[in-house]
C-alpha cells in the first residue's frame, strides 16, 4: 500500500507540474466536438449539435490516450455504460442486457452472441476513427437487437498516405501489435489493417490451474478499397476477418473428483461489405449495400482421460439494403430504405448440426427529418421487420429538438425497440449430462419433444407453463429520452437526459416439465417463454469542463432504477415474503426490493486529461465508480431485496501518460487498475494493477494540419 | 480455522448463557449438534440432520443412507428409524422430501397442506383447508423447487426455504401443528453462494426449523 500512495503522490505531483505550464489550446477533442459529425442516429451524416437523440461521439484520439485496445475498454470508461463478465464482456446500456445493444462496424452489425452476448473483446481498436453511441430505442433504423441503443464503431476510411506501425507490451506478456497503412492508388483508395494481439491470461484465484482470463490470441483484418467510377458514383469494399484462439485449462470437481481437462476455443468471423454509393443531383442519393458475415465457433475439451466434448456453431447473415436519400427543400428531408436478411445457423447445441436453421427477414423503413425554422426540428420515422420465424415487428420513432439559444438546446424522444427472438430460444436441444443433467428445448421443437417424451412414459409431470409454450414473440420497449445540453463557450459542457425503456414480452426460461430418470429421481426441462415485464428508468449526466488550456476535468453520473413489474406488483399486493434477523419470514416492503440482477443504481466516472499540442505530451487519470449490484437471491423469495446477496461496490483508476515527437513518434506508458481492486466472484474479467509501455511510429509524415 | 475457532467459541458462550433461561436439549445423539429448545408454544429444532450425503453415485447424484429422520412434533425428540412404521413419529425429513405419517408414507392418518403467509399470522387453520396425504406419486407437502416449502437456485447451488410458506400438518395422533422451515444448511447457516460445492454439498441436508403443536386437538395456534 506504502508503494502505492507513494506511486500516486508522485503522478500526483507529476500531473500538476504539467497543469502550470501554460500554453496555447490544444484542440481538445475531449469536449465532445459540436461539429463533430455522427451517423448512426440517422443513418446519415448530420452535425453531432443537430441530433435530437442522446449521442456520444468517442473520438480517435480518446481511445489512443486512454491507452485502450479492445473495443470493451474505451467503452468501459463511458458515462452509463457497464461491461458484463459471462460470456465475453458485453455491454449493459441504460439498465438493460448485452441482448438489447445492436453493435456494428461502420453500420454493419455484429453477429456471433454467445447467451446474446457479443464479446467487444473481439474488436481491436488500432483502425477506429471513432465510436458512436446513441442510447434509446433505434429499431425504427436498425431492427432487431436496437432496443437499448446502438453502438456504430466507424474504421478510418480517409485513404491518406499513412504507414503507421505500434507496439505495445504490458503485464501479464500482453503484446499487441498494429500496422496500418492507407494511400490512393490513381483513384483507387485502398487501406490495410492488421492487429496482433497475445496474452498469457491470468489467474486470481490462488492455486488452482483454472485462470479468470485465459491465454487468449487475436488476429484481425481489415481492408478497404474504394474507387470513384465517375464523379457521382463510387464503388467500395470492406473485408474484415478476426480470429480468435482462447486455451482453457478448467478444472471441474464433481463428486469429490477433480476433472482436468485442456480446452481449446476458436472464434473466426468474416465480414464483407460491398457498397455501391450514387448521387442523381444534389437533393438525391442512393446507396446499394451488400453484407455477408460469417461467425464460426467451437469449443473443444479434452480431459486428462482422453474424453472430448465438442460445442460447434456457425452463424451466417446475408443482407442486401437499399437506402436513398432526397432532399425537398432547406427544410426537410426524407429517406426510404428497405431490404432483405437471409440468416442461417447450425450449431451442435440444436437437434443435428448438420442441420441448417434458416430464417428470412424482409423490412422497409422511412424517417423525415423536418426543421420549420432553425429552433426546431422534427424526426419521424419507422421500420417494419417482416419475419419467417417470428411475428413482425413496427417500429416508430419521433425526437424533436428545441435550440432556445445556439447555447441550450432541448431534446426529445421516443421511440420502440424490439428484439427479435434468436435461434438459440426458437432451436436449442441441449442437455447438460454434467450439471444436474437438466434439458432446454427451444420453442419450435418443445412441444413435440416433450410431447413424445410423454408417449414413451418419460415425464414424470408437466408443469403449468408446459401449455403455454406456443410461437415466440419478440421483446419489445417503449423507450422516453428528453434532455438538454448547455454549451458555455468552448470550456465548458453539460448535459442531461432522462430515460425510462418499458419492456413487455420479456422471454424468460421457465420449467416445463420433470423427466424421469430412475431411481425416483427427476430432471428438469425448461423452454422460453414471452411472459416477463420489466423498466428501466433512470438519468444520466455529464459535466466537461476544460480548466485551464491544455487541462480538461470530465464527470459523469447515471442514476438508474429497474424492477421487474410483475414483481412489483406482488410486493404491492404484499404477496412477497423475506426472513428478519431471526430467519423467521414476514412480509417484504417497496423500500427493500433492489430491481433487476447485475444493476448498479449509481455510476460514477471522473476524468483528469492533461495535453499539451506544444509539447506533445499527454496524461490521464480515469475513475471509474459503480455501486452495489444485486448476485444471489438468498433469502429463498425468487427476486432481489436488501437481504439478498450483492456483490460491493467498486472504484477502478487507470492512468497513462506519453508523448508524442513530431507528430510521428508517440511513446506512451500507462497503469490500468490503479488501485488493485479484485473480485474473483463478480468481477472475474478485471484482473488487479497492470502495467504496460508502447509506442508507435508513422512512416508517412501528415502532409498538412 | 481460526474464524472458525471463534465461531465455535462463540456459538458455545450462546450455549452456556442461553440454555438455562430458555433451551431444554432433549436430544444430543444426532451428530452432536442437533438441538430443540422452545419458548412460550414455539418450538425450534437445530440441525436436524436428513439422509445426509455419503458419497456420490457413478451417474453424478449424490447419495446417503436413504433413511427418514423422523421427528415427533408432540415429543419434541427424534423416533428411532426401526419404528417408522408406527405412530410414534408425525414428519419424516430425507433430503428436501418431507413426509407426513399417513397415506402412503405410514400407519398414522396425518395430511398437511402449505399455507401462504407468515407463520405468526396462521392464528386459525381455515376451516375449508384441504388437507392432503401422501400418496405414491406425490407428498402432501410437495416435493421440487418452487412448489413446496424450498427454492433451488441452480447457479449457486443452494437450497432456500420459501420465505411466506407455513407447513400445517395434522399429526399421528389427529392434533394440528404448524411449522416454518428455516435453514437447509448445517449450523442453520446457508453457505456463500461462491463457497465450493464440496461444502455446499457436505453442509446441506440439515433442517432448522420452528413450530407450535396445539395440544387440545384445536385448529386454533
Amino acid at each position: 500500500m506504502s508503494n502505492f500512495s507513494l506511486a500516486l503522490s508522485v503522478y500526483l505531483l507529476l500531473f500538476s507540474a504539467l497543469s502550470f505550464s501554460q500554453e496555447r489550446a490544444a484542440d481538445s477533442s475531449f469536449i465532445n466536438d459540436l461539429d463533430e459529425v455522427v451517423v448512426a442516429a440517422t443513418r446519415n451524416e448530420r452535425k453531432l449539435s443537430n441530433v435530437a437523440v442522446p449521442t456520444t461521439v468517442i473520438s480517435q484520439k480518446q481511445i489512443q490516450q486512454a491507452g485502450s485496445l479492445r473495443v470493451k475498454d474505451i467503452l468501459s470508461e463511458q458515462t452509463g455504460l457497464v461491461m458484463t463478465s459471462g460470456f465475453g464482456a458485453g455491454i449493459q446500456m441504460q439498465g438493460l442486457n448485452p441482448d438489447y445493444t445492436l453493435i456494428m462496424i461502420d453500420g454493419q452489425p455484429l453477429i456471433g452472441r454467445t447467451s446474446g452476448v457479443l464479446d467487444l473483446n473481439r474488436i481491436a481498436v488500432g483502425n477506429i476513427k471513432k465510436i458512436e453511441i446513441v442510447k434509446g430505442p433505434s429499431s425504427s433504423l436498425y431492427g432487431s437487437e436496437a432496443l437499448a441503443g446502438v453502438i456504430n464503431i466507424i474504421t478510418d476510411k480517409s485513404f491518406n498516405r499513412k504507414l503507421d506501425a505500434g507496439i505495445r507490451y504490458g503485464t501479464y506478456r500482453t503484446v499487441d501489435a498494429n500496422v496500418y497503412a492507407s494511400s490512393r492508388i490513381g483513384k483507387l483508395g485502398v487501406s490495410g489493417f492488421i492487429n496482433n494481439y497475445n496474452t498469457n491470461g491470468y489467474s486470481i484465484r490462488p492455486s488452482t490451474v483454472d485462470r479468470l482470463v485465459l491465454p487468449v490470441w487475436r488476429l484481425t483484418h481489415n481492408v478497404h478499397l474504394s474507387y470513384p467510377l465517375s464523379n457521382s458514383t463510387s464503388l467500395s469494399l470492406a473485408v474484415r476477418y478476426n480470429h480468435e484462439l482462447i486455451k482453457n485449462e478448467l478444472a471441474v470437481t464433481n463428486n469429490g473428483q477433480i476433472t482436468i481437462s485442456k480446452g481449446r476455443e476458436l472464434n473466426d468471423d468474416w465480414n464483407i461489405t460491398p457498397v455501391l454509393n450514387h448521387r442523381f443531383s444534389d437533393r438525391i442519393k442512393t446507396a446499394v449495400r451488400l453484407y455477408g458475415t460469417l461467425f464460426e465457433g467451437s469449443q473443444k475439451l479434452t480431459t486428462t482421460a482422453g474424453e472430448t466434448y465438442n460445442d460447434l456453431q456457425k452463424h451466417q447473415f446475408y443482407r442486401a439494403e437499399n437506402q436513398s436519400d432526397f432532399i425537398l427543400n432547406d427544410h426537410h428531408s426524407i429517406m426510404i430504405g428497405g431490404g432483405i436478411v437471409n440468416e442461417y445457423l447450425n450449431s451442435t447445441r440444436y437437434d443435428n448440426e448438420k442441420n441448417l436453421k434458416k430464417n428470412s427477414i424482409t423490412y422497409g423503413f422511412i424517417q423525415s427529418e423536418w426543421s420549420p425554422d432553425k429552433q426546431v426540428s422534427f424526426i419521424t420515422g419507422f421500420r417494419y421487420d417482416k419475419n419467417n420465424l417470428y411475428a413482425s415487428a413496427f417500429s416508430p420513432k419521433i425526437a424533436a429538438q428545441f435550440k432556445l439559444s445556439e447555447k441550450l438546446r432541448f431534446n426529445a424522444s421516443y421511440g420502440r425497440g424490439f428484439k427479435a427472438p434468436d435461434f438459440r430460444q426458437l432451436y436449442l436441444n441441449f442437455t447438460n449430462s454434467a450439471a444436474g443433467s437438466y434439458s432446454v428445448y427451444g420453442t419450435i421443437d418443445a412441444y413435440r419433444l416433450i410431447s413424445e417424451l410423454q408417449r414413451q412414459g418419460q415425464i414424470e409431470q408437466l408443469e403449468s407453463d408446459f401449455y403455454r409454450i406456443k410461437d415466440l414473440k419478440p421483446e419489445f420497449s417503449n423507450g422516453l429520452n428528453i434532455g438538454f445540453s448547455l454549451l458555455q463557450g468552448s470550456e465548458l459542457k453539460i448535459s442531461a437526459n432522462l430515460f425510462r425503456n418499458d419492456i413487455e414480452n420479456l422471454i424468460d426460461t421457465r420449467l416445463v416439465a420433470l423427466r424421469k430418470v430412475g431411481g425416483g429421481q427427476t430432471t428438469q426441462i425448461f423452454s422460453y417463454l414471452n411472459v416477463k415485464r420489466a423498466y428501466t428508468k433512470g438519468a444520466e449526466t455529464e459535466i466537461n469542463y476544460r480548466m485551464l488550456t491544455c487541462m480538461t476535468v470530465s464527470a459523469g453520473y447515471q442514476f438508474l432504477s429497474t424492477a421487474d413489474k410483475d414483481q412489483v406488483k406482488d410486493i404491492k399486493a404484499q404477496k412477497v415474503y423475506t426472513r428478519d434477523a431471526n430467519g423467521f419470514s414476514r412480509i417484504m416492503q417497496r423500500s427493500e426490493y433492489f430491481g433487476l440482477p447485475n444493476k448498479s443504481r449509481h455510476m460514477i466516472n471522473v476524468k483528469l486529461l492533461y495535453e499539451s499540442s506544444v509539447s506533445g505530451l499527454f496524461a490521464n487519470t480515469r475513475a471509474i465508480y459503480r455501486s452495489k449490484w444485486a448476485v444471489t437471491d438468498i433469502d429463498g423469495n425468487g427476486l432481489y431485496n436488501s437481504r439478498d446477496e450483492f456483490a460491493e461496490g467498486y472504484v477502478s483508476v487507470n492512468a497513462s501518460a506519453g508523448k508524442t515527437f513530431r507528430e510521428r513518434f508517440r511513446v506512451q506508458a500507462g497503469i490500468d487498475n490503479l488501485l488493485n481492486y479484485v473480485d474473483v466472484s463478480n468481477l472475474p474479467n478485471m484482473p488487479g494493477r497492470t502495467f504496460y509501455t508502447g509506442i508507435s511510429y508513422s512512416f508517412i509524415p501528415k502532409i498538412n494540419k | 480455522m481460526k474464524k472458525n475457532a471463534i465461531a465455535i467459541g462463540f456459538f458455545a458462550v450462546c450455549l452456556v448463557s442461553s440454555c438455562k433461561k430458555e433451551s431444554t436439549p432433549v436430544d444430543t445423539a444426532n451428530n452432536g449438534t442437533f438441538k430443540v429448545f422452545t419458548t412460550g408454544n414455539i418450538t425450534t429444532v437445530q440441525n436436524l440432520s436428513a439422509d445426509t450425503i455419503l458419497g456420490f453415485a457413478p451417474s453424478g447424484q449424490p447419495f446417503g443412507a436413504g433413511r427418514f429422520t423422523f421427528f415427533n412434533l408432540e415429543q419434541k425428540a427424534l423416533v428411532p428409524n426401526s419404528d417408522s412404521a408406527t405412530n410414534r413419529w408425525d414428519v419424516g425429513f430425507r433430503g428436501t422430501t418431507i413426509i407426513i405419517n399417513g397415506g402412503s408414507s405410514g400407519p398414522a392418518a396425518g395430511g398437511g397442506f402449505v399455507w401462504n403467509g407468515a407463520f405468526e399470522n396462521l392464528t386459525t387453520i381455515p376451516a375449508d383447508s384441504v388437507f392432503r396425504t401422501d400418496n405414491a406419486s406425490s407428498t402432501a407437502i410437495p416435493s421440487g423447487s418452487g412448489r413446496g416449502w424450498y427454492n433451488y437456485n441452480g447457479p449457486a447451488n443452494l437450497v432456500t426455504p420459501l420465505p411466506g410458506k407455513v407447513l400445517v400438518v395434522r399429526t399421528a395422533t389427529g392434533k394440528y401443528a404448524k411449522l416454518e422451515m428455516l435453514n437447509y444448511y448445517k449450523g442453520g447457516q446457508t453457505p456463500s453462494s461462491t463457497a465450493s460445492d464440496d461444502k455446499k454439498l457436505r453442509e446441506q441436508r440439515f433442517y432448522t426449523f420452528r413450530y407450535t403443536f396445539q395440544p387440545n386437538g384445536t385448529k386454533i395456534f
